[in-house]
């Protein structure tokens, strides 16, 4: 199961998630997902927005705005949504199942 | 021309590299619909699906060449040329290969049960050509 983000806002539910669909819109928008952190003002707002293109293709942005705006937590919430974020591409690009051959390494940091 | 603007170091967008495997995941027999809108972590299960499905099939074709084999060293006795006449070809398996556990439990059961059975008659056939003295008998 692909990762999500649920909540409930004015009694509706939400459930945000990345597709490769919506990534693909994102970007036909010129949404790069390595800019976020250099503009995160303008482009947070934008990623948080692209998650409801799966379930709530349809909200409009005025509501995700306000929904984003009363969110707790920001910090957090921004690092999941870059990890949904990138989980349709990670999924293609999995590395193999560990097993002898593969060739072991690790970082100093 | 123009291909100066392109820098060849960016690495390619998210979309591209969706496009470019696409056509792979529907040759293992997605849906378009589930690569681009389902849940993302699809592909996982189709890729280990398929390494199943190669699994399978690179079993089934050696059996196959296993079979083959088998008929080939039935029959080799009358291709040979020097062939004596009245050679006849080996029968051929009466039955498959047994694959699960269980058939090659009952095969194995089968074998040692028909060895017994030969056995019993090996020592019954000496034992009958036995000039054993009169008055002899089983509880002495």
């Amino acid at each position: 199961m692909a990762k999500q983000i649920r909540f409930t806002y004015d009694g509706v539910d939400y459930t945000l998630e990345f597709t490769r669909k919506s990534v693909e819109r994102m970007e036909n928008t010129g949404f790069i997902i390595s800019e976020v952190f250099e503009k995160p003002m303008t482009l947070l707002p934008t990623l948080f927005a692209g998650a409801f293109l799966a379930h709530h293709r349809f909200v409009k942005r005025d509501v995700i705005d306000e929904i984003y705006a009363q969110l707790p937590d920001k910090q957090d919430l921004i690092a999941k949504l870059a990890e949904m974020y990138n989980e349709p591409i990670s999924a293609l690009l999995d590395e193999p199942e560990v097993e002898e051959g593969n060739v072991e390494w690790e970082a100093s940091w | 021309m123009g291909g100066e603007l392109v820098d060849p170091a960016s690495p390619p967008s998210y979309t591209e590299i969706f496009e470019g495997q696409f056509p792979f995941y529907l040759s293992i027999g997605m849906t378009y619909d589930q690569y681009w809108n389902d849940d993302c972590l699809l592909v996982k299960y189709y890729r280990k699906a398929h390494e199943l499905a190669n699994e399978r099939r690179n079993q089934e074709l050696w059996l196959q060449g296993m079979y083959i084999y088998d008929a080939l060293c039935c029959v080799a006795p009358i291709l040979h040329s020097m062939a004596k006449s009245g050679t006849k070809p080996t029968p051929y398996p009466e039955k498959p290969y047994p694959i699960t556990r269980e058939a090659i439990e009952q095969e194995k059961e089968e074998k040692a049960r028909a060895n017994r059975l030969k056995a019993k008659a090996v020592f019954e056939a000496w034992a009958s050509k036995l000039d054993l003295p009169e008055g002899v008998t089983d509880d002495e």
